[in-house]
């Protein structure tokens, strides 16, 4: 009876809610302090391999699902019913058990591991209809098991929220090895774990960003005792160099269609801003000027710049559109505001600004209103990257010389360290979707 | 046997129960084509899909041998170099060249002048404040000021060049004023 009463009520919820590409809208993601999806994730069950995965599975969904502030993950000892094999061959969950607690959703899982391949079958119900909302298997080499664990929590948010989820994204970043005076690339998963090296020279290696494709990293090394501007293809590892125009350089942004590079080159101590094309050899100046211009952010319609330039007396953020001479000053307030990083809704940009005695994150819309800080601590923040769902920045914290990356919800009201295991982290810059 | 949640469910489906006969017997017709759409989704659920997550496909860099002589070239560069000559400083985020500087950019012009086949590579420095890419901008422009200014003395351009280490090159590692001033620097190195 009341199970019967529940099931008529959503039933009811789902034909007033519009969906959006088949998914069923239960949580607006818009909607700040809205009401939280309550989530079971009861320990998977491991048929071969290593045991300890029934636990680190769900607890990756879980841990990813609780950064979104839209789910609340029912802890485990409420937890009523055991999930076995045979609830992957039929046996029907006990839902009225998992009602009991307060869940409205439950994740499932079984997997077996031989030797380095594993298979991992993840299933979401929703134990007010007592139905099965998604399930997916996922095959692959069983050290990817957070990965396969971030792509059945973007599917597990998807059907939630209708959007897609950014679990599977990682991080690129320099910092200081534990030997040597340089800096080398890295990239990191989302949740902080698969810290993985991309350089490996001993010299400095800055300023990583990613393709849009998420194939290559461009970055500046030393490597050469020059910088340079190298592109990196990371399914093989190897470089080339991008740019031999001019002295010191940095990349900013690819382009959209990922075929060229907005970068910074100096051509005789002035920092501008040029096009590479990435296919030929030809270089275009893009933003000139006699003071410093650098940091290219490219609009994702590809059509305009963000950019820094110091030719009002202090570094500012400036907007400009590609090809027109026109250029916009956006930074109002601060004598200091660097490092644009474009929002992929195109709505908004990023920045470092030094404001009250520190450095904080700000964003602003492109035509220079609505200025609005997202993020200011106990030392400085600087150095935003959006994620590619333009919910989040990443970006680095430092302080008297210790430095960690961070990750913040674009409002400013959720915040998390990253990664601080190395010394000198910064220049994060997040990846594009997988 | 049930809890607190159950009573609300029953409370909010009793409302919506109520306002759906409120509006008709359109109702009792809505709520059986969903009843008859459960029973088919119940029947038939969603199929599991399967997806390969491939090996990861990130690969660390391996140095040819060939390489290593330009990869020492790269190691060095992470290493404060000797200088004969003191180095310049500059004020937070400027690169005009203070008056202090001019007596030992003379010195260095001085020797340059003296010594034809010498050639002088200036590295730009600046304090761990502020974005690094905006220093490593920065540094460039301090040290072509620097260079600039030993043009104006007669050093012939070629035998000058820069680099810009931005903020990576600290010569105080402190995090003062102190520490700052030293770090906002220009550098001298013999090729």
């Amino acid at each position: 009876m009341i199970r019967s009463a529940g099931r008529l009520l959503l039933f009811l919820v789902l034909l007033l809610v519009p969906s959006v590409s088949g998914a069923v809208l239960y949580i607006d993601i818009n909607a700040p302090g809205g009401k939280r999806m309550p989530i079971a994730l009861p320990d998977f069950v491991v048929t071969g391999g290593d045991a300890s995965l029934a636990r680190k599975l769900p607890e990756a969904i879980g841990g990813d699902l609780a950064m979104t502030s839209l789910f609340d993950v029912i802890p485990r000892p409420a937890y009523l019913e055991r999930i076995v094999t045979e609830h992957f061959s039929g046996r029907r969950l006990s839902f009225p058990d998992w009602k009991m607690i307060g869940t409205e959703a439950v994740v499932i899982g079984q997997v077996e591991v031989r030797g380095d391949q594993m298979m991992v079958e993840m299933r979401l119900y929703d134990a007010s209809l007592g139905k099965m909302m998604i399930g997916k298997k996922y095959t692959g080499p069983a050290s990817q098991f957070r990965k396969m664990a971030h792509k059945f929590a973007n599917e597990v948010l998807y059907a939630f929220t209708g959007v897609r989820g950014i679990f599977d994204t990682e991080i690129a970043f320099s910092a200081r090895p534990e030997k040597g005076k340089g800096k080398e690339i890295y990239i990191i998963g989302l949740d902080g774990s698969e810290l993985r090296q991309v350089t490996d020279n001993r010299s400095f290696n800055l300023f990583p960003r990613w393709s849009p494709d998420g194939k290559r990293l461009a970055y500046t090394s030393y490597r050469t005792g020059l910088p340079q501007i190298y592109l990196r293809n990371l399914a093989d590892g190897t470089d080339r160099i991008v740019a031999r125009y001019g002295n010191s350089k940095s990349p900013g942004s690819f382009s959209p269609s990922g075929d060229s590079l907005y970068a910074t080159l100096s051509v005789e101590g002035n920092s501008d801003i040029y096009r590479v094309s990435l296919a030929g050899s030809g270089v275009q100046r893009v933003v000139g000027g006699w003071g410093i211009e650098v940091s290219p952010s490219v609009s994702p319609d590809g059509k305009s710049l963000a950019f820094v330039s110091n030719r009002g007396g202090s570094p500012q953020i400036y907007v400009k559109e590609i090809g027109s001479s026109g250029e916009r000053r956006v930074s109002r307030a601060g004598h200091y505001s660097t490092s644009p990083s474009w929002s992929p809704a195109g709505d908004r940009i990023a920045y470092t600004s030094f404001m009250d005695g520190r450095y904080s994150i700000y964003t602003v819309r492109p035509d220079g209103s609505d200025p609005s800080l997202v993020v200011s601590g106990n030392g400085d923040c600087l150095d935003p990257s959006f994620s590619p769902d333009g919910r989040y920045l990443v970006y680095t914290f430092r302080k008297n010389g210790y430095s960690e990356l961070k990750i913040a919800s674009v409002d400013g009201r959720w915040q998390r360290g990253l990664f601080k295991g190395l010394s000198a982290a910064g220049s994060p810059s997040w990846s594009p979707r997988r | 046997m049930r809890g607190s949640a159950g009573g609300k469910w029953i409370l909010s489906a009793l409302s919506v129960v109520l306002l759906v006969f409120a509006v008709g017997c359109a109702k009792k017709e809505l709520v059986k084509s969903t009843d008859t759409a459960s029973g088919a989704e119940a029947a038939t659920p969603p199929p599991v899909e399967t997806q390969a997550v491939p090996q990861e496909p990130i690969v660390t860099e391996t140095m040819k041998p060939e390489e290593m002589q330009t990869a020492m070239a790269g190691v060095a560069a992470t290493q404060e170099k000797p200088s004969q000559f003191p180095d310049i400083h500059f004020d937070y985020d400027k690169s005009f060249l203070r008056e202090d500087a001019k007596p030992i950019l003379r010195e260095v012009a001085d020797y340059l002048k003296a010594n034809p086949a010498a050639s002088i590579l200036i590295e730009g420095h600046c304090d761990e404040r502020g974005t690094p890419e905006y220093n490593l901008a920065l540094g460039e422009r301090r040290a072509e000021s620097a260079k600039t200014y030993l043009v104006s003395l007669g050093v012939k351009a070629g035998s000058v060049s820069t680099v810009s280490f931005g903020e990576e090159k600290p010569i105080d590692p402190g995090h003062d004023e102190v520490a700052w001033e030293r770090n906002r620097r220009g550098h001298f190195v013999k090729k």
